[in-house]
């Protein structure tokens, strides 16, 4: 999969076309196969095979198992989601802090409809999706076009999503009221899959083909590594960086309505905790296939990264404190890792 | 520390760095004597800045050694060469624009401070001022960096190295963009600093200004040395063949002629930018090569981002083939036809992350679309790029490479590659040969004069006359923003030029 999704994209990968002005006989066509290289781009992977190796040997009757296999998935779909989303701003070297809360109040937003105000429920989910894109289309306006700095004008637009939130729902907690089609969403199955797969499949796709394959990705690319450059060579700095919050904003909000439709009910502030995994899933993948740049196969090797390494480390039987002993850790070395790609390009 | 009377012997032997791809040193030598000046010369890609980032401790070398006065040492970080007195001016700006220029001038050596802790202002301005009144440059300790010319900065990058009583000295082009009388200036101070036995690398690639200021040459070509001896053993002609590897006459350009009778294609009225470009208007024809001459600082720069687009605070009128425009931004200027290369291309020509591919074609992407779907073809793209690296001889074995791993020459024709095939009218070259080589700069002018052949109006802005008066068929000139000169015909002389560039007493310029 790794190979299909990384594409020509990667300037290692390409099988090397005829140099066309050979700078110096044989050295022009050296590939760059070095070990170095191969560490620094599927180290991660290396690393995540032996950790699946480690596991299979540890736990052989439960941890290898196609049923394992889709439980780790389906936890994983909802993190998938935020980071491809967040992957786009971290693209144009934006921040943004305020998708947890954003989780939050699409869930909160969704509850009220449905519960409180009847709303049919594919209509309370494109409210809450619009809800998503115009939040994000706040918080990229103010970034882009007013010249905020992106993580503290996302910080604050995360509390004031909360206070919107609170305000909706009252703080209550609420456990009933779902009609049956809208649980199926996350709970039904497709393909012997849960649907939530399916759908982070998707927005996966989705979003490898926007920045890999389309020119609006080579566009937030070109953002992302010399803002000045891409505005004299005529492209939309302001309009696209705003298009990556609004991708945010909508992904927070896929991710919200999911949560309830999985959970069955509604707690205050159910979002929170998106934050960091998402963060480092989105780090994580900077350090594969592309060092030192953020790319969608990446992230998506990240997240199930992070997912298996959680379940393995609760099928052991550690207690918490060790799972974010480790998780951490994990984030921080893959940071520097990533880091050293960067520094020997 | 020992003072600047005790120069160094830098000696480099056998020194190989390998990129993916290019093979930037292929076991080159220099030596650099104490009390001498010593010029590196060779073309793009040559080696000569690696080398440098050897000597400075930024990459380490694959093979080969260093001897500081006959001692092997190896050069770990920045920090090791500077503790062994090495001071580098790098060919880019490595300065701090947001801190002050005193306190860039002492950057790494140690603010003054009291008790250890507290910065003392006055003091640190006051080493500073020793350092900088060695240059007789003017520049106040106290400005802000960001209020200083490039030239400016470049006087208080060798600040630096004097404030630190630096042993050997290495500037990597450092008159690009700097005037006559700056070079002058320039050319004193490092003559003193020889007599007092400090050891100068000097790279350059204006040949005039080897022959000046040099006392020795290295001439590098493909990654390892040519030649090795006295300046004075060699003459201008022979030194090109060492440059070039090959014999190629030196002939004297003609500037390229407008076609009578050309209509006009782009003419500016009145354009203004606040504190720096003041109420110029001039016209453009099609097939013309326009030169705008001025000192650093003149509004150069600045007017030509006010036509492009690029600066909002720019007030004035523009008309493209007779029609006025209304140009807000630099999108807005690619669509009435008018592209522009800029200055400084670090910062604001070409993305170094992307591939040669990519940044080649960045703005004109829509056009590599399949079957009407934003989606590049790449295979479309790698045929483009490539012919582009052919047609502009762009050292680069794969297209696929990071534009970073190039040299500063190859990267300038990187940018300029973006904008051939744009489709656009009106081209403008900010200083498009600095730092090129030789034969680069040939092929810069052959270039540009091409496009005006093909129709296209094109300006030049150069700090180098001499181009000038061989590519243009008209030359403008800025003083302190306003337009003061026009030359037309093939016999301006580079007097002229300078003296209207500093006086008053230039032709009047004619009511168009």
């Amino acid at each position: 999969m790794a190979d299909d999704l990384t594409g020509s994209a990667a300037p290692g990968e390409v099988a090397a076309p005829p140099p066309v002005r050979p700078a110096k006989g044989a050295t022009a066509k050296r590939r760059n196969l070095s070990l170095g290289n191969i560490a620094g781009k599927y180290g991660l992977l290396i690393f995540f095979g032996a950790v699946l190796i480690g596991f299979s040997l540890a736990r052989p009757h439960t941890f290898p198992t196609g049923e394992n296999a889709e439980s780790i998935l389906t936890l994983a779909a909802p993190s998938l989601i935020m980071a491809v989303g967040l992957t786009v701003v971290l693209v144009m070297q934006d921040f943004d802090l305020s998708f947890g809360a954003m989780i939050g109040l699409a869930g909160g937003a969704v509850t009220t409809f449905i519960v409180t105000d009847h709303m049919g429920f594919a209509l309370a989910i494109i409210l809450v999706l619009l809800m998503g894109a115009a939040a994000g289309l706040l918080s990229g306006f103010m970034v882009s076009y007013l010249g905020g700095n992106s993580f503290i004008i996302t910080l604050a637009m995360g509390t004031v999503l909360t206070g919107v939130e609170f305000a909706l729902t009252k703080q209550a907690t609420i456990y009933s009221g779902f009609p049956p089609t809208f649980l199926k969403i996350a709970q039904g199955t497709f393909l012997g899959l849960n649907n939530q797969i399916w759908i982070a499949f998707v927005i996966a796709v989705l979003m490898w083909a926007l920045l890999d394959r389309t020119e609006l990705g080579r566009y937030m690319y070109a953002i992302g590594g010399n803002q000045e450059a891409a505005r004299l060579s005529g492209i939309r700095v302001k309009a696209f960086r705003v298009i990556g919050f609004i991708l945010v904003g909508v992904a927070a909000a896929v991710v919200g309505i999911l949560l309830i439709s999985l959970s069955s009910s509604y707690s205050p502030n159910g979002g929170a905790s998106y934050l960091l995994p998402a963060f480092a899933a989105v780090f994580l993948g900077a350090a594969v296939f592309r060092p030192g740049e953020f790319n969608v196969p990446g992230t998506v090797v990240g997240v199930l990264f992070l997912g298996v390494i959680q379940t393995g480390l609760v099928m052991l039987n550690f207690e918490t404190y060790v799972i974010n002993l480790v998780q951490g850790g994990i984030l921080i070395a893959a940071v520097l890792i990533s880091r050293l790609g960067a520094a020997k390009a | 520390m020992a003072g600047p009377e005790k120069g160094l012997r830098i000696e480099a032997r056998g020194l190989v760095k390998r990129y993916p791809g290019v093979l930037a040193l292929d076991h080159a030598d220099l030596t650099v004597e104490a009390g001498s000046i010593h010029g590196l010369l060779g073309k793009n890609g040559a080696g000569k800045s690696t080398i440098i980032k050897v000597l400075a401790g930024v990459i380490q070398p694959d093979e080969g050694e260093i001897t500081v006065d006959g001692e092997v040492t190896q050069i770990h970080s920045p920090h090791a060469a500077g503790a062994l007195g090495f001071a580098f001016a790098h060919q880019e700006l490595t300065d701090v624009p947001n801190l002050t220029v005193a306190e860039n001038v002492l950057l790494g050596l140690g603010y003054p401070t009291a008790g250890g802790a507290f910065v003392r202002n006055r003091e640190m301005r006051r080493r500073a001022a020793v350092a900088l009144d060695r240059l007789e440059a003017g520049i106040d300790p106290g400005a802000p960096l960001t209020s200083l010319s490039i030239a400016e900065r470049r006087l208080v990058v060798i600040a630096r190295g004097l404030a630190a009583d630096a042993r050997f000295f290495v500037l990597d082009e450092p008159t690009a963009s700097l005037t006559d009388s700056e070079i002058e200036h320039l050319d004193r101070v490092l003559k003193t600093l020889r007599d007092e036995g400090v050891a100068i690398l000097y790279v350059s690639h204006r040949l005039d200004e080897i022959f000046a200021m040099t006392d020795t040459v290295t001439v590098m070509l493909d990654g390892a040395e040519v030649h090795h001896g006295k300046t004075a053993d060699i003459d201008k002609a022979k030194l090109i063949e060492l440059i070039t590897g090959s014999v190629i006459a030196v002939e004297k350009r003609v500037p390229h002629q407008t076609p009578p009778a050309a209509p006009t294609l782009l003419e500016a009225r009145g354009v203004t930018v606040p504190g720096t470009v003041e109420n110029v208007s001039f016209e453009l024809k099609e097939g013309e090569m326009l030169g705008l001459a001025g000192l650093v600082g003149a509004g150069r720069t600045e007017l030509m981002r006010a036509i492009f687009g690029a600066d909002r605070a720019a007030s004035g009128e523009i008309l493209m083939k007779g029609k006025a425009v209304r140009i807000k931004s630099p999108r807005d200027g690619l669509n009435a036809g008018i592209v522009l290369l800029p200055e400084d291309r670090k910062n604001q020509g070409g993305i170094l992350d992307f591939s040669v591919r990519k940044n080649m074609t960045l703005p004109s992407l829509s056009k590599f679309r399949r079957g009407g779907a934003p989606i590049p073809s790449q295979r479309r793209e790698r045929k483009a790029a490539r012919d582009l690296v052919e047609r502009l001889h762009i050292k680069v074995s794969d297209v696929e490479y990071p534009t970073r791993f190039l040299s500063g020459g190859n990267q300038q024709k990187v940018v300029l590659a973006k904008w051939l095939d744009s489709g656009a009218d009106v081209f403008i070259f900010d200083e498009p040969t600095q730092g090129i080589d030789v034969e680069g700069k040939e092929e810069v002018y052959q270039l540009m004069t091409a496009l005006a052949d093909e129709g296209k109006g094109v300006i030049f802005v150069s700090s180098e006359f001499n181009e000038l008066i061989g590519t243009c068929s008209r030359i403008l000139v800025m003083r302190e923003g306003e337009l003061v000169g026009q030359f037309d015909g093939v016999d301006i002389s580079e007097e002229e030029l300078v003296g209207a560039c500093y006086s008053h007493e230039a032709e009047p310029l004619a009511a168009s």
